[in-house]
């Protein structure tokens, strides 16, 4: 087995994205304050007020309350959707690659369709015609939002993650082993599941790095345009709010901006070392 | 051979186009309430139902689509609907395009004058000290999202220093530095990806020109580097980055929502985000169609240059 050998920056990415997991699953057991909770006494205290080291913007809510509680919500619908996201593509590119033929062109055309249509406006889009209500003036609820934006996140993940699924079955259907285990008359699930899944996993996972930070911005996008999650739960809805009184609380701004990136930086850094690593790999063949 | 791959290529521009606006149309159906409760919303009924004729909402799903189809080839893209009366999408998209499409000219222009020497030098260095500071600096800008940085820079250039403008539009007609002055933030944050992005393509393929024999070859008969870069590695490593640069035009032009919405000023991008949130689905369909037209044709622009760039690629594209 070759050693792998990792760079600071790479500890450090694993340990942001680490924290970033264990705040969106247990975030609600730790000792903080709900997110909304109003402190009076500390409205627009700067960050380093005992108490409130991330400070309190000008609702008194308390930003690190919101950052931890924020985690949960933004780091949950990215995984979901490209979790998602990723299962269906995969299983459309892997086969489309495996069968060929007029499924694959079919598969293959409406990957480049709905590619050819920006990120955002695609799940701006959809996120608009499925929070439709029918009776105007009554609110859509946060669950049915939740849900929305997670079809919709899941929905422009597809053909990103398709396309480089089929692209690497191609690469790998191709190769002797393949033939060989179908000349032996290797039923196509099995081949599929024993011989094309193994090896496309790895450059999947290392887009799916890269397709977790694209999702955790459209989401802050969309919280930004005010059609993400409501009250500012999210990182992105903590920007939006953030943004309407950067005069006189930038840190209610900068904050949620530095661990938005932080987060973006590490899932691209990490996606980028483990597509390396496969690069490696395959050029030892 | 030749003629019949142009011939593959229009069809294929002009079935994405159908697609992607039959595909918006299908949405507009699948509303869970009528659209014309949606544009008219204290309208009579009878008014409604005028209006669900006008649209061609009674002809089902494809008549209508045949029906927007044919006023979309007229350069009729249907109407917004207010509580007062209409207003034609073609006269707001009058307004948006031309501030959308300078706003994407800066963007590459500032964008490619920074990542093509960027690229072409850490190339030339490569593994050195100069092209690791490069790479690592735009890897860790390029993770930053775009509307991140356009905050700080509100923050910092609008409303701390107060250099800049935050706000608004002003055409060429309000004085060059005017013009200037309120496109400064929008194109800096959507260049930095950018740039990123076309600094690796470059350098990367940069660094494998630099080790094809033509080189080697140039390099004994003595040619500077200077020109060795530019005059025989950069012309057929430009061939992806200008590919890259084009299928970025059509994002730039309507993708750039959020940028659009925090600088006010206004493009084709905010007209999608307003059709959106104001329900207005018919030019909802009609601005995303126009919006795929660009993609596909620039994509299409694009293939033609490259032919002439490099001439290695006009018998190998096939499947693009």
């Amino acid at each position: 087995m070759r050693k792998r050998k990792y760079t600071i920056p790479t500890y450090f990415a694993f340990a942001w994205l680490g924290l970033a997991v264990f705040l969106a699953i247990f975030g609600s057991f730790l000792p903080v304050d709900g997110y909304q909770v109003i402190h009076g006494d500390f409205i627009d205290s700067p960050p380093l007020t005992p108490g409130h080291w991330f400070g309190v913007d000008s609702n008194g809510y308390d930003i690190f309350s919101g950052i931890i509680n924020g985690a949960r919500l933004s780091v949950f619908i990215a995984i979901v959707s490209v979790g998602l996201g990723g299962a269906i593509g995969a299983l459309l590119g892997i086969t489309a690659a495996y069968y060929r033929g007029r499924y694959d062109s079919f598969i293959n055309s409406t990957f480049n369709v709905v590619l050819s249509v920006p990120n955002l406006v695609l799940a701006l889009a959809l996120v608009a015609v499925l929070a439709t209500n029918v009776d105007i003036n009554e609110a859509v609820p946060t669950w049915r939002r939740l849900v929305t934006l997670i079809i919709s996140l899941t929905v422009v993940i597809i053909p990103i993650l398709g396309r480089i699924a089929r692209a690497a079955t191609l690469a790998w259907s191709g190769r002797e082993f393949v033939v060989a285990a179908r000349s032996m008359g290797m039923r196509d699930r099995d081949i599929i599941k024993r011989h094309i899944v193994p090896n496309v996993l790895p450059a999947l996972i290392a887009v799916g790095f890269l397709a977790v930070g694209v999702v955790i911005i459209a989401e802050a996008s969309l919280s930004l345009l005010g059609v993400g999650i409501p009250d500012g739960a999210s990182w992105g809805g903590m920007l939006a709010r953030g943004r309407n009184d950067l005069e006189y609380n930038p840190h209610a701004l900068y904050i949620p901006i530095i661990a938005l990136a932080f987060t973006v930086i590490s899932t691209n850094h990490v996606g980028d070392v483990l597509r390396g690593g496969l690069d490696r790999r395959e050029g030892r063949l | 051979m030749r003629g019949s791959f142009w011939v593959q290529r229009f069809a294929q521009l002009l079935i994405t186009v159908f697609c992607v606006t039959f595909g918006c149309s299908l949405l507009v159906q699948l509303l869970p309430v009528s659209p014309a409760e949606i544009l008219l919303p204290v309208g009579s009924p009878e008014e409604r139902e005028l209006l669900t004729k006008e649209i061609g909402l009674d002809r089902g799903p494809i008549g209508y689509y045949l029906k927007w189809l044919g006023e979309f080839v007229q350069g009729d893209f249907g109407d917004i609907y207010y509580s007062g009366g209409t207003e034609s999408v073609s006269s707001r998209l009058a307004v948006a395009f031309p501030r959308s499409i300078w706003l994407m000219i800066y963007t590459q222009v500032l964008s490619l004058a920074v990542a093509i020497p960027l690229g072409v030098w850490s190339a030339y260095r490569v593994g050195k000290r100069a092209d690791k500071a490069i790479s690592n600096t735009l890897f860790t800008l390029s993770s930053i999202p775009n509307f991140a940085i356009a905050l700080i820079l509100v923050l910092i250039l609008g409303v701390r220093l107060q250099w800049l403008p935050t706000l608004d539009y002003q055409p060429y007609s309000a004085g060059i530095w005017e013009h200037f002055k309120h496109m400064i933030m929008p194109v800096v944050s959507l260049s930095v990806g950018l740039i990123a992005a076309y600094t690796r393509l470059l350098r990367a393929d940069m660094i494998a020109a630099l080790r094809e024999d033509y080189i080697l070859m140039a390099a004994s008969k003595g040619l500077t580097d200077r020109r060795i870069l530019w005059r025989h590695a950069f012309r057929p490593s430009s061939v992806t980055l200008f590919t890259s640069a084009a299928l970025n035009m059509g994002a730039l032009i309507g993708g750039a929502i959020v940028i659009e919405t925090i600088f006010a000023t206004y493009g084709v991008g905010f007209e999608v985000f307003a059709a959106i949130s104001g329900r207005q689905y018919i030019a909802l369909q009609s601005i995303v169609g126009l919006i795929s037209i660009f993609y596909v044709v620039f994509n299409l622009i694009v293939d033609i240059l490259a032919g002439y760039v490099d001439p290695r690629t006009r018998d190998r594209r096939v499947n693009a």
